[in-house]
């Protein structure tokens, strides 16, 4: 499939032949800098709409607001950090919203039957972990599309939540329900939003198995050839994205100090949006944490800053989706003249 | 200890209707490149692929530095130190330089990569075939010949006592083929051995030291590079051909104007052919080795490559599609190479895949009206199905076929292009393939028909046309051409051997 990619991106710059001009040029010199252009021109974006927040509002860029920005983007951003192995490793995960009403619900009801806060929390995410393992070993033993595996995952998921419980389960104990609260004015959320992002970057970045995700979406034939064990990678991402989803459930429950079986309805297609937006190839090999991180707080800024302006949310689903089509317009276009 | 590092006994391979090894063997010595010759067809490919771990032995014994070794997987076949680079090198195109170079066994400590010990190894490698790779590079970015390099000095990250090189220079230029001769030879006064697989003789002299020819699964000659010459090394791959087999169909075409007439067709890097004409009802063959532009040809009439040049007539109209869809309107037909994944729609059935060329005639298309359609032609073409709703996997090779035929009998075309017509059909389903093709010929269609099949053309075609090297370098009557000729034009690209 990457092999196709390239050589596409070959001919077009053989035909290419005249000399560039203006906006090809332009995009031939950003493209220059390859993915970095990619990850500045997203930090651009960004910056930009603080800019126009604090235009709008004074009380945008107050330490305060962008402490609840943080906080709000959190559970998305745990969540897209497990989605950004499974599409660097050119697969996709559809289950990540049941998976964290279902991590969510599981924290909640384990602590309602009495067991510990940290046995629950880690019961929820194991939970997690397991079935994204199913999923995984399912689709990488018997070549099945993850995109089929993990929608049935989406629909069972779901129904095993509201089997655990049909009702929201509240009456949580306080050393649970601080992890959604703050230290002084910093939520405690965003740290670990934070240190999570930072343990996937590392894993991707220096580990043997970061690699071999990067190698199995870049050309998994290649990899296996060279002895790469690529269907437990594919396993491996899958149990990631699933036990991360889980806890991303965990923490909204503790944030909202109430387990509810239908949340995070839809979220896996922000979690999807927010990796893409961050210049990770659906492609497969190429990409990484930090764009999703950039990615994921810029879309919760873009909703702060609609709502300063009174946008109203039907008109603000509609510019969200054409301004991520603009994104990654801009980022293929940056990809192909590099050359990559 | 064996003097052998290599040594392939008794090889023996089938696949459902083909001996693809019959009783091959090979035998490589420490510090040579040894060369691995056959016409398409001969089973050198299959050899390797038994020895990369590829395809599963049905008979034979494979020896290493004299221990017997089981090869079934390729990992089984790094292991043991054979590594195969494939044509289409088996680089990771995202990952850097590096990466790939170690890419399965980088050196880690507890699960993380030392990075500082895997450059020094990579760099050490890199060094070895003499390139000037830059490590930290993406291997998408390098030149072909860099990409070749890395792929050669992956091979000895893994301590490879063989390497395979199959076809490497079918994408070279000639100075990075110089450049590619220099790391072999490197590679060899290290005491690797190299097995290179090449069509091109040039090549076998200027690199080989000894050499293997095989023809119909057998090895047929092991010889000296040295001691032998290209002459004779042309009738061990063409053996003694008896005319039997497959007569030749005698048919006239009257003079006419010539209904196709190509002026020059010129892919860049890949194909420049001139001077081509194709009479009405005249069956004109294209012989070559694989890679010899033949199917670059056809696809470039067909309009599928956007980058081909084509300046040509067509019923004495210029004719240069852009698109498959010109090629259509202007009546031309291609039977691709890849029936199944180009000529048919195989989860669909018969008559749908009948009209699927026609559609633009209709407003409306409804299942009854495309059976009306379908009808006339599955009866004419003798398509052995039990209904025109079965779908078309479910049909033989060669049944098909003849839909893929239909399918342009039906839209109507005035030149027919086939590219490996009877690729996996039986005699009989040949025979009748090429029954089908002469009787639209005698209707004063043209058709050009690509083959690896040599006897085939001979029997079928009224003119051959033989690919070298994306040119045309001879063409021959079938009527009165001695059939060696034709033999050793497709593998040298000249007429006499020198």
């Amino acid at each position: 499939m990457s092999t196709d990619v390239n050589t596409t991106s070959e001919q077009q710059d053989d035909t290419g032949g005249a000399p560039p001009t203006g906006y090809r040029r332009l995009l031939a010199r950003v493209g220059g800098l390859g993915p970095i252009a990619i990850k500045f021109n997203l930090l651009l974006i960004l910056l930009a709409l603080v800019v126009i927040g604090s235009m709008l509002s004074p009380a945008f860029l107050t330490t305060r607001n962008l402490l609840n920005l943080l906080q709000q983007s959190s559970v998305l951003g745990v969540m897209a950090m497990g989605m950004t192995f499974v599409i660097l490793a050119k697969q996709i995960d559809l289950s990540v919203g049941s998976m964290s009403a279902f991590g969510g619900i599981t924290v909640a009801w384990f602590m309602a039957a009495g067991y510990g806060v940290v046995p629950s929390l880690l019961l929820a995410t194991a939970g997690g972990a397991l079935l994204g393992m199913t999923m995984g070993g399912l689709s990488a033993r018997l070549g099945l599309p993850s995109f089929i595996v993990s929608l049935a995952g989406l629909v069972s998921i779901r129904g095993l939540t509201f089997l655990v419980s049909d009702i929201p389960i509240g009456g949580l104990p306080a050393s649970f329900v601080w992890l959604g609260g703050r230290i002084g004015p910093v939520p405690m959320m965003g740290i670990v939003f934070i240190i999570v992002t930072i343990v996937c970057g590392l894993v991707l970045r220096f580990t043997v198995f970061g690699e071999y995700v990067y190698a199995t979406g870049g050309n998994e034939e290649a990899a296996r050839l060279s002895g790469v064990p690529t269907r437990l990678i594919i396993t491996g991402v899958f149990v990631i994205s699933g036990s991360l989803a889980a806890f991303s459930g965990v923490l909204r429950t503790a944030w909202l100090t109430v387990g509810q079986p239908q949340a995070g309805e839809g979220m896996e297609l922000d979690a999807i949006a927010a990796v893409v937006l961050g210049g990770t190839s659906l492609f497969g090999g190429r990409g990484g944490v930090f764009g999703t991180f950039i990615a994921v707080l810029l879309l919760s800024v873009l909703r702060n800053v609609f709502n300063l302006i009174g946008l109203g949310s039907f008109a603000q689903m509609v510019a969200t989706g054409i301004i991520l089509v603009a994104a990654i317009v801009v980022n293929t276009q940056v990809l192909q003249r590099s050359g990559a | 200890m064996s003097e052998y590092r290599l040594e392939m006994r008794g090889m023996r391979k089938s696949f459902p209707g083909v001996q693809a090894l019959d009783d091959a063997f090979l035998r490589v010595a420490p510090g040579e490149v040894h060369c691995l010759l056959g016409a398409n067809g001969a089973g050198k490919s299959t050899l390797i692929k038994v020895l990369a771990g590829a395809y599963q032995l049905d008979d034979g014994e494979i020896f290493l530095d004299g221990e017997p070794v089981t090869i079934t997987s390729p990992v089984d076949g790094q292991r043991a130190g054979i590594s195969v680079i494939y044509q289409e090198l088996d680089l990771v195109p995202d990952m850097t330089v590096e990466q790939n170079l170690l890419l399965g066994h980088a050196p880690r400590w507890a699960g993380v990569v030392r990075r500082a010990e895997r450059s020094r190894r990579a760099a050490e490698a890199i060094r070895r075939v003499g390139g000037d790779v830059d490590l930290k590079q993406t291997v998408g970015r390098l030149s072909v010949v860099d990409q070749q390099f890395t792929a050669i000095a992956k091979a000895l990250t893994f301590d490879a006592r063989v390497i395979v090189m199959d076809e490497p220079s079918a994408t070279l230029s000639q100075n990075e083929l110089t450049e590619l001769f220099d790391v072999i030879r490197s590679l060899v006064s290290d005491n690797q051995s190299v097995i290179y697989i090449s069509h091109r003789l040039d090549e076998v002299f200027s690199i080989g030291d000894r050499a293997t020819v095989m023809r119909d699964g057998r090895t047929v000659a092991e010889v000296d590079v040295a001691d032998t010459t290209e002459q004779q090394l042309v009738s061990a791959m063409i053996g003694h051909r008896s005319g039997g087999g497959i007569e030749k169909v005698a048919r006239d075409v009257p003079p006419a104007d010539p209904l196709l007439h190509v002026e020059r067709v010129h892919v860049p890097g890949l194909l420049d052919v001139r001077d081509l004409e194709v009479l009405p009802g005249e069956i004109v063959g294209l012989a070559g080795l694989a890679g010899s532009g033949r199917t670059t040809f056809l696809r470039a009439l067909f309009g599928v490559d956007p980058s081909a040049e084509l300046s040509a007539t067509l019923g004495g109209v210029p004719y240069a599609p852009k698109t498959p869809g010109q090629a259509i309107q202007a009546g031309v037909g291609l039977v691709p190479e890849n029936r199944k994944e180009e000529g048919l729609i195989l989860n669909r059935s018969v008559s749908e895949n009948l009209g699927l060329a026609s559609l633009g005639n209709q407003r409306i298309v409804t299942p009854r009206g495309l059976q009306q359609l379908a009808a006339p032609l599955v009866e004419t073409l003798d398509i052995r199905v039990s209904r025109s709703e079965q779908l078309v996997h479910t049909l033989s090779g060669g049944n098909q076929q003849k839909v893929v035929l239909g399918k342009w009998i039906l839209k109507g075309v005035r030149l027919l292009l086939l590219d490996e017509p009877s690729r996996g059909l039986d005699v009989a389903a040949k025979q009748s393939l090429y029954d089908e093709v002469r009787g639209l010929a005698d209707e004063g269609h043209g058709c050009l028909v690509a083959s690896s099949e040599l006897p085939e053309l001979l029997a079928n075609c009224d003119r051959i046309v033989v690919f070298h090297s994306g040119e045309i370098t001879q063409q021959f009557d079938t009527d009165r051409t001695d059939h060696d000729a034709i033999h050793r034009a497709v593998i040298t690209g000249r007429e006499q051997a020198a």
